[in-house]
């Protein structure tokens, strides 16, 4: 009965699950629509008290199975999804430029292999506008965008689905 | 004692059955005597799991965990004996399935748990040690291979981070430079919900806000931290060993859900995190050597001196750091291309005339200008949005990555390689045709003009800075100056950024009321201004500052004036600092008159922990002219 039960909330916590119960689940990584927001610096502000503003990705260490983590560890299906509602902005610039931290990471978190990611890196900028395919593209959109030039490109293929 | 134990242990566990009760209770009798032979509860380690600290004044310990959870004996909180006999009978708790809100008190305090079975060597036979899945589940998404401590810059801006802030970041095996963003931050910190910062800090200094560590993915931070409050990260990779850490990790474990109330100045972030790290390593000897107040940047500095603890510092430029490194790489005509495609030019038609190897930066600069202007609301959101993608559409069409790679240089030296925060002053002068000889102590933080280096150029907090004088002719000491609070930030606006600066200083100052009477009032001044130029060079800045000073010897008990401010704060060499300013204050409420001021200031710094200071002044205050002459030894420690 437990594992059913934990089952059942790690499909609510999937992406796909997420995206079914829509939109209410900010922080696990389906909120963050590109380049809206606190995404850039921010300017010198008298009294900004941000203590707290990124408080759901804030987690308690021993707080057991709570919404996107697990005892405060990100929780597998999700650790791309929350990585790309923070970093979406800059993770487009990666792409752009065809390298960086953040694109490091998430092929890190992706799981590419250090022999293909010269390919992964290539693939994200040559494919910018079909990843980032408008203005107001969210992380879905995002991960969707990512997943269908993965499975297109022969070598990068075997990670469409990891996304 | 054992009684006790028993007792406790029978109106826990009621359904124990009475044989293995009798049978444990043996081996935990057993344990307990071992236990107090080798007295381990007198040893550093159980000090440091059970964060017991030597009581101020009378003998003994208290534990400094504001939660009664955390100490398993009754008076486990003052008394380390029972506490750790507590722990052991907790230990023979029969299994339980684990959940969410319940483990075995071996799993719960498992750093605990590990150590004494280190030192006891529990027989398993007789004390079955418990699977613990949850903690194996954690440590294993942890994976974690090394220990970083990281070092958000201060913030003037905002009072809770006004002196910096630490947190532990935990690295992990299959990470590396390149990837750090993919680890988790160790965090102290309150929720001060909608509390502002004055009262924040108010209210932190009685400890009236509950204090968790918590994690958080360390990409969240950075976010926080270097994105949106735009401070530079120093991030100190330390030498610890695999053991090292699993033993901190299984103590953070243990903290999970324990309140420590926070304390703005002693039991805050920086005090905490120490001690996780004497927890991991017990010969460390670190937050004893802070009493009363604990700055940031000081605990950093006092991991960093340990012998070989420190393997290496990281600098991580803030977003708007890296925007200034930027836009300084460009030459005009980059620079007017970057203005045309911010204003919506095509990019093809505003890079014509930019050589095809430097459209690559224009367009970076243009995008990294862009989230600026967006952040700061000069923009429209929908547009802004637009264009960006626009730009980026455009960059990703250029070959090659960041073959020009945006590295501002690397700040020296480092912060933790500043000047110390404690300040003594010694002096001696000529105030209005009176010597004078006078100590002043501060204890934190940092002025304008106190040595370079490790802080944030224009950003002045001074806390709790006494003066005492002895005037000749006079017998006794006289109290010259108490300042509270003295917050001061100047910063230069140029052609991109246009910050305002502003200064709020209180507590008890003298003024000049009859020739030869200085008496004392209390005042708060606060201001606003501009400033232009660069650190390097010069910085000329203006002021509208308004004053209130209240003292009985004052016409109403009150004087409220206002008036301008203006000065040059100068650079001329890395140990010398010279800012010259004058000030004028109309005081048309309550006890009027008028005040103005010259004043020049020179610092010449010898090292990191000694520097003279030579202060001129000049000015009338009612009606009365005086000069005033000093020259003061500052000790840094």
């Amino acid at each position: 009965m437990k594992n059913k039960l934990i089952i059942a909330a790690l499909i609510t916590l999937s992406p796909i699950g997420v995206a079914m119960a829509a939109p209410n689940n900010v922080g696990c990584g389906v909120g963050t629509i590109i380049f809206e927001g606190q995404t850039g610096v921010a300017p010198q502000v008298l009294a900004v008290t941000t203590n707290g503003t990124l408080g759901n990705q804030t987690f308690g260490i021993t707080s057991g199975t709570l919404g996107c983590a697990e005892d405060g560890v990100v929780a597998n299906p999700v650790k791309v999804s929350m990585f790309l509602d923070t970093n979406l902005d800059k993770l487009a610039y990666d792409m752009a430029v065809g390298q960086g931290e953040t694109l490091e990471s998430l092929a890190n978190l992706i799981g590419v292999d250090s022999a293909h990611k010269a390919a992964f890196f290539a693939a994200t900028k040559a494919n910018f506008a079909e990843i980032i395919s408008s203005e107001q593209a969210n992380t879905q959109d995002v991960i969707a965008g990512l997943n269908r030039v993965l499975a297109q490109n022969g070598e990068l293929a075997q990670y469409a689905r990891l996304v | 004692m054992l009684r006790l134990v028993g007792l406790w242990l029978a109106l826990l566990f009621p359904a124990w059955s009475a044989p293995a009760v009798a049978a444990s209770d043996a081996y935990l009798q057993e344990l307990m005597t071992q236990a107090d032979a080798g007295n381990l509860a007198g040893s550093r380690q159980w000090r440091a799991l059970l964060h017991y600290r030597d009581n101020m004044i009378f003998p003994g310990v208290t534990g400094q965990a504001d939660d009664p959870r955390f100490y398993l004996a009754a008076d486990g909180k003052t008394d380390p004996r029972a506490e750790l006999d507590a722990t052991l009978a907790a230990f023979f708790a029969p299994p339980i399935v684990e959940t969410d809100t319940a483990q075995h008190p071996q799993c719960r305090f498992i750093a605990r748990y590990h150590w004494l079975n280190e030192v006891l060597r529990f027989d398993t036979a007789r004390l079955p040690p418990q699977p613990c899945q949850r903690f194996s589940a954690w440590r294993a998404a942890l994976n974690a291979s090394a220990l970083t401590l990281v070092f958000p810059s201060a913030y003037i801006n905002n009072p809770s981070s006004m002196f910096g802030h630490t947190l532990l970041r935990v690295d992990a095996a299959d990470q590396d430079e390149r990837t750090r963003l993919l680890g988790y931050a160790i965090n102290y910190a309150v929720e001060p919900g909608d509390d502002n910062g004055a009262l924040f800090i108010l209210k932190s200094l009685v400890g009236a806000y509950p204090g968790t560590f918590s994690l958080s993915p360390y990409y969240v931070k950075v976010k926080e931290y270097s994105d949106m409050e735009n401070r530079d990260i120093w991030e100190y990779r330390l030498n610890f060993t695999q053991q090292e850490i699993d033993r901190l990790l299984m103590h953070a474990w243990e903290l999970g859900p324990t309140r420590f109330d926070y304390y703005f100045f002693d039991e805050n972030c920086a005090y905490h995190l120490l001690s996780l790290f004497e927890v991991a390593r017990p010969s460390l000897e670190l937050t004893s050597r802070f009493r009363g107040w604990v700055i940031p940047v000081d605990t950093v500095r006092s991991l960093a001196e340990q012998a070989g603890i420190l393997a290496e510092a990281v600098y991580r430029p803030a977003g708007n750091t890296r925007l200034r490194e930027r836009l300084a790489r460009l030459d005009a005509a980059e620079r007017q291309a970057v203005d045309r495609l911010l204003e919506e030019v095509t990019p093809d038609a505003a890079l014509q005339e930019v050589p095809a190897e430097r459209q690559a930066p224009v367009l970076e600069a243009a995008y990294a200008l862009l989230r600026y202007e967006d952040g700061a609301g000069r923009r429209g959101h929908a547009e802004a949005a637009r264009l960006s993608r626009h730009l980026l559409l455009a960059r990703s069409r250029l070959a090659g990555g960041e073959d020009h790679p945006v590295t501002p240089a690397v700040p020296a030296p480092r912060p933790d390689q500043g000047h110390p925060t404690r300040r003594l002053a010694l002096s001696a002068g000529h105030d209005a045709g009176r010597d004078f000889q006078s100590l002043a102590f501060r204890p934190a933080y940092n002025d304008l003009l106190d040595p370079s280096g490790g802080y944030s150029e224009g950003a002045q907090i001074n806390f709790m800075d006494v003066t005492v004088r002895h005037e000749q002719g006079r017998g006794r000491l006289t109290l010259e100056k108490l300042t509270l609070v003295d917050i001061y930030s100047l910063a230069p606006r140029d052609g991109f950024f246009k910050p305002v600066s502003w200064k709020i200083n209180t507590g008890i100052a003298r003024t000049r009321l009859k020739d030869d009477e200085r008496v004392a009032v209390y005042r708060t001044n606060g201001g606003a201004g501009l400033a232009l130029g660069s650190w390097e060079r010069a910085v000329v800045y203006g002021f509208v500052e308004a004053t209130l000073d209240v003292g009985g010897e004052l016409e109403d008990n009150y004087a409220l004036g206002i008036g301008p401010s203006a000065g040059v704060f100068l650079h001329p060499a890395p140990a010398w600092k010279l800012n010259l300013s004058a000030r004028w204050q109309a005081y048309h409420l309550g006890d009027r008159h008028h005040e103005r001021e010259i004043s020049l200031e020179q610092s010449v710094s010898l090292n990191r922990r000694h520097a003279l200071r030579f202060t001129l002044s000049g000015g009338r205050e009612r009606n009365l002219e005086f000069t005033t002459a000093n020259l003061a030894w500052h000790w840094y420690f």
